[in-house]
């Protein structure tokens, strides 16, 4: 099975086992085939449906709900910059324009190399370090356009060192 | 219970209430989208906004949220929950089409009549629409995700109400989308509700898509003819074409909600096989002569044969007038009563129950209310899908649901099951009203004690049986156990269902001689020389011993609007009208007599006569394919019953006493009469047989294929069961038989080649699903019968 492997997938059932309502492991299940291919594929919501014993339909509910599930190719990288009030009214929207020029794409798309996915969310939890985004699962805060060229700078680093 | 003003008009209501619904007492309307009588409050669309004047939290507030308080004083009218309504209704538009007119809701959009309501005529809203891919959900339902306006009603109805899981909310914020996982038909057998509930026409009626505007609809209050239950339906048809079926919003008795048979299941009525025109040996006629025919021969024969040369059949999805009628031909000739039903043990099951005091029968309401149901020897999806929606109410409001039976029967709701072999059902019933349990095993009596705790807990207990799956011994341990059971603080109620809308008006009207056991008796003695099937099928229902008989008679005269293989037997041939094309009364699983109103004259529709284009240019009085008339007004024609259907309802009232108050039903007010009860017919002399030793053949119907009505409908093909026959896995492996192989059932000189299949059945059991046309679903459901399977070797 390309989307997960036997060893995740058994230690899944094992967890569904031990649950009085499997449905409540639905993110996890959902998380853990993104691990393995950085994106959800409609195979991966089926298999995640026959884990939990409850229908496509109520998982795809769900990963179409939470932007951090993927159910399209992602690049290896997702930033997720918050467009919510508090980083809209400290300059959020500037910063999105720098990010798209820097990668050279706009809100939805992933960088040519594969690199990068730029995508809007709705807040981070971070309001007061406004304006924020989201790298994979590392917040940064205060964000000004030198600093995003920096953070750009590192994370595609560590990426290929 | 609070009392509050509304617009200056002071009412009291319960404690609890919301100012929506004291609105709705006072005749306030409050303008609102996702608020909905049966699926209750959600706060979505923000439209049901008032200004509290006076209470505890003043100002504008959701109607539909907030809880009724002594002395409330609440203003629709004001000018700061006004213009909050009418910016609701603008925002709402903003993403939704301007295109009303090439819409299959406009007309009866809910969204359009906000619109226009709030005084709006020019768009604002200058940005781009938001816009969806549609889905394709099958046959029955269109999709068009762009006039969604997110009330959420129609998730609310297939997930919660009718227990679907296929269909659901996808995505957040501005995109959410109301759709299934992959494009596909929606599975629950209860999809067709979406169309009704649905404000905009985001889901509508696909099978009538584009064919009428709804001010151009023929509608009248009906009753449903596809089952026992009565549940109400408001029909509409055009150009003489029956066109949809949706259902009547009143809460009783179906709480405004259909099944996909009943919605979907209209298409026998315009098709383009329809048998209109009367037939007297070969030879078209009109329907005067036929009548005049049918009165001569069948008199003549009675005269010079004696009146036991004659045999009529009744039938389930006659009127009850029509029935009544036929009785009443009887009793004239002096001929034995009419068989309304062939199947020997679901006739003397439903004669029993028929006479069971009103007080102890369910309706679909006190199915609702339950607090514990029991499900005995009984496939409500089969038999009377609201009753299993009406199943999933109760086990919404915490009842357990408990079902006892050899088939694994599908639900929609949480059940537990304990399968057990057919003729054990009855027993099981015993040991519920305190027998002894004899012959019943310990791991069944275990089990069954659990479920005799529950029950004599419950307070609004009701058991439901149908009058195949129990058969007369086990109707008569279902009226034991809940009459038992009731006491004054303590309400036991049972309902059985019936095979179809009149069916308890039949069982009333057969007398306590169990005709359809002497019929067996009647058609051994070669004596019936004249056969008279009054919207039935014989041909199709009933065994070859019965069927021989009945195709050699002298005289064998069909009334029926359905192309049946009857209908092309019969030497003689008279088109009747349909349900819904003629004023009548059926009667409900519960003996409540329900009258309908006609929705559309008979006649060939002009889609047919013009072949797609404008119907012929000739000129003539008559209705094209029009000749057909009520079964009860020919039948009132031949006893010679003048004053049209209040005459035949006089004479009828006069003849059968328990029919009182027929006369005086109305069908747009929703009437009912419930009948009486009565002295229950004696136990059959002879007990039943010992079981058939081996393997048994049990049969039963399926949600669509048998219902004679559905199972002409083109449309619903698609629901047809696979020809299978059901065992359980040791049994197919005994038989050499795998999951998927053709196997020859044979039974009772009866075979056919079904797929074997396994299922959860007792051993020893083959179970069938009856289709039409089926060879050996002309054996009696519910019966079991010695049977063998086997492998069928070839291609």
């Amino acid at each position: 099975m390309d989307v997960l492997d036997e060893k995740t997938l058994s230690e899944l059932a094992a967890r569904v086992r031990a649950y009085p309502y499997p449905r409540e492991m639905v993110v996890d299940v959902l998380r853990a085939i993104q691990e393995r291919r950085g994106w959800v594929s409609d195979e991966g919501v089926e298999l995640a449906a026959q884990l939990l014993r409850i229908s496509p339909l109520e998982v795809e509910e769900v990963a179409t709900f939470y932007d951090k599930i993927y159910r399209r190719p992602v690049g290896r990288k997702v930033i997720h910059l918050c467009d919510s009030v508090c980083c809209f009214s400290r300059g959020g929207e500037d910063i999105l324009k720098h990010l798209e020029k820097r990668l050279q794409i706009t809100l939805g798309q992933t960088t040519p190399d594969g690199m990068f996915t730029l995508l809007p969310t709705c807040c981070l939890g971070a309001c007061g370090q406004a304006p924020a985004m989201s790298v994979n699962l590392r917040l940064y805060g205060h964000l000004t356009p030198e600093a995003v060229d920096r953070i750009l700078e590192e994370e595609r680093r560590e990426v290929s060192p | 219970m609070p009392t509050l003003t509304i617009d200056g008009r002071t009412v009291s209501v319960p404690e609890g209430k919301t100012i929506l619904e004291a609105a709705e007492a006072a005749g306030v309307r409050v303008p609102h989208f996702c608020w909905h009588r049966a699926l209750g409050a959600l706060g979505a669309c923000r439209l049901c906004a008032v200004t509290v004047l006076d209470g505890p939290q003043k100002g504008v507030r959701m109607a539909c949220l907030t809880p009724v308080q002594e002395g409330m004083r609440v203003s629709t009218l004001d000018e700061s929950s006004w213009n909050m309504r009418r910016s609701v209704i603008e925002w709402l538009m903003a993403n939704h089409p301007h295109d009303c007119p090439v819409c299959d809701e406009g007309g009866e959009c809910q969204l359009q009549d906000m619109t226009v309501a709030g005084n709006h005529a020019v768009r604002r809203q200058r940005g781009r629409k938001r816009t969806f891919h549609n889905q394709d959900l099958g046959p029955f339902i269109e999709h068009e995700m762009n006039r969604c306006i997110a009330c959420y009603r129609c998730v609310r109805t297939y997930r919660d109400y009718c227990g679907g899981d296929d269909f659901g909310v996808l995505g957040s914020r501005d995109r959410v989308y109301f759709g299934r996982f992959r494009p596909g038909r929606l599975l629950s057998p209860f999809s067709g509700n979406l169309v009704d509930v649905c404000p905009t026409g985001t889901l509508t009626d696909k099978t009538s898509r584009f064919r009428a505007r709804p001010w151009d609809l023929e509608e009248a209050s009906s009753v449903c003819p596809h089952c026992a239950l009565g549940c109400a339906v408001i029909p509409g048809g055009r150009y003489r074409e029956l066109l949809r079926v949706r259902a009547d919003p009143r809460p009783q008795p179906n709480d405004g909600f259909l099944c996909d048979r009943g919605r979907f299941g209209y298409g026998y009525a315009n098709r383009a096989d329809r048998p209109r025109q009367a037939r007297l040996e070969g030879r078209p006629g009109t329907l005067a002569e036929a009548v005049a025919a049918l009165r001569e021969r069948v008199e003549g024969i009675a005269r010079q044969h004696g009146p036991e040369a004659v045999l009529l059949l009744g039938s389930a999805r006659a009127t009850v007038e029509a029935n009544a009628l036929l009785s009443l031909w009887a009793r004239r000739l002096g001929a034995a009563d009419p068989v309304f039903d062939l199947a020997a043990r679901r006739d003397g099951a439903a004669r029993i129950f028929a006479r069971a005091a009103p007080a102890l029968r369910a309706t679909l309401a006190d199915v609702r209310q339950a607090d514990l149901t029991l499900v005995c020897g009984a496939d409500p999806l089969a038999e009377g899908p609201l009753l299993a929606l009406a199943l999933r109410q109760a086990a919404r409001r915490g009842a357990a649901v408990r079902v006892i039976d050899p088939r694994p029967v599908p639900l929609v709701c949480e059940a537990e099951r304990l399968p057990l072999a057919p003729t054990l059902v009855p027993e099981a019933l015993r040991f519920l009203a305190g027998g002894n349990g004899a012959g019943l095993s310990q791991e069944v009596l275990q089990p069954l004690a659990e479920t005799k705790r529950l029950f004599d807990a419950a307070r609004r207990p009701v058991v439901i049986g149908s009058a195949e799956g129990l058969g007369p011994d086990g109707v008569r341990a279902l009226l034991a156990l809940v009459a038992g059971a009731s006491r004054p603080d303590r309400d036991a109620k049972a309902a059985l269902l019936l095979p179809g809308p009149s069916s308890f008006a039949c069982a009333r009207l057969a007398s306590a001689v169990p005709n359809a056991q002497d019929l067996r008796r009647r058609l051994g003695g070669g004596k019936i020389r004249a056969v008279v099937a009054l919207e039935v099928d014989p041909l199709a229902e009933a065994p070859p011993a019965v069927t021989g008989v009945i195709e050699k008679a002298e005289l064998f005269a069909a009334l029926d609007y359905l192309p049946t293989a009857t209908v092309g037997r019969a030497n003689l041939f008279l088109p009747s009208a349909g349900p819904y094309e003629q004023d009548g009364a059926f009667c409900d699983f519960a003996g409540r007599l329900r009258a309908f109103a006609r929705v559309l004259r008979p006649g060939t529709p002009i889609l047919h006569t013009g072949k797609g284009n404008h119907p012929p240019r000739t000129f003539s009085p008559d209705v094209p394919g029009g000749d057909a008339a009520p079964a009860w007004e020919i039948l009132a024609e031949i006893l010679g019953i003048s004053g049209g259907l209040s005459g035949a309802r006089a004479e009828i009232e006069k003849a059968f006493s328990f029919l009182q108050g027929l006369a005086g039903l109305r069908a747009d007010a929703r009437d009912e009469r419930v009948l009486p009860g009565g002295e229950p017919p004696a136990p059959p002399g002879a007990p039943a047989g010992p079981e058939p030793a081996g393997l048994r053949l049990l049969l039963s119907d399926p949600f669509v294929g048998w219902e004679p009505l559905s199972a002409h409908a083109a449309v619903l093909e698609v629901l047809r069961p696979e020809d299978a026959v059901y065992l359980n896995p040791a049994e197919l492996a005994r038989l050499g038989l795998a999951p998927g192989a053709r196997a020859r059932v044979e039974a009772q000189e009866l075979s056919e080649i079904r797929v074997a299949r396994a299922a959860d059945l007792p051993p020893g059991l083959a179970w069938v699903v009856r289709r039409r046309g089926s060879a050996l679903s002309r054996l009696p459901a519910g019966e079991v019968f010695a049977c063998r399977v086997a492998r069928e070797e070839g291609a």
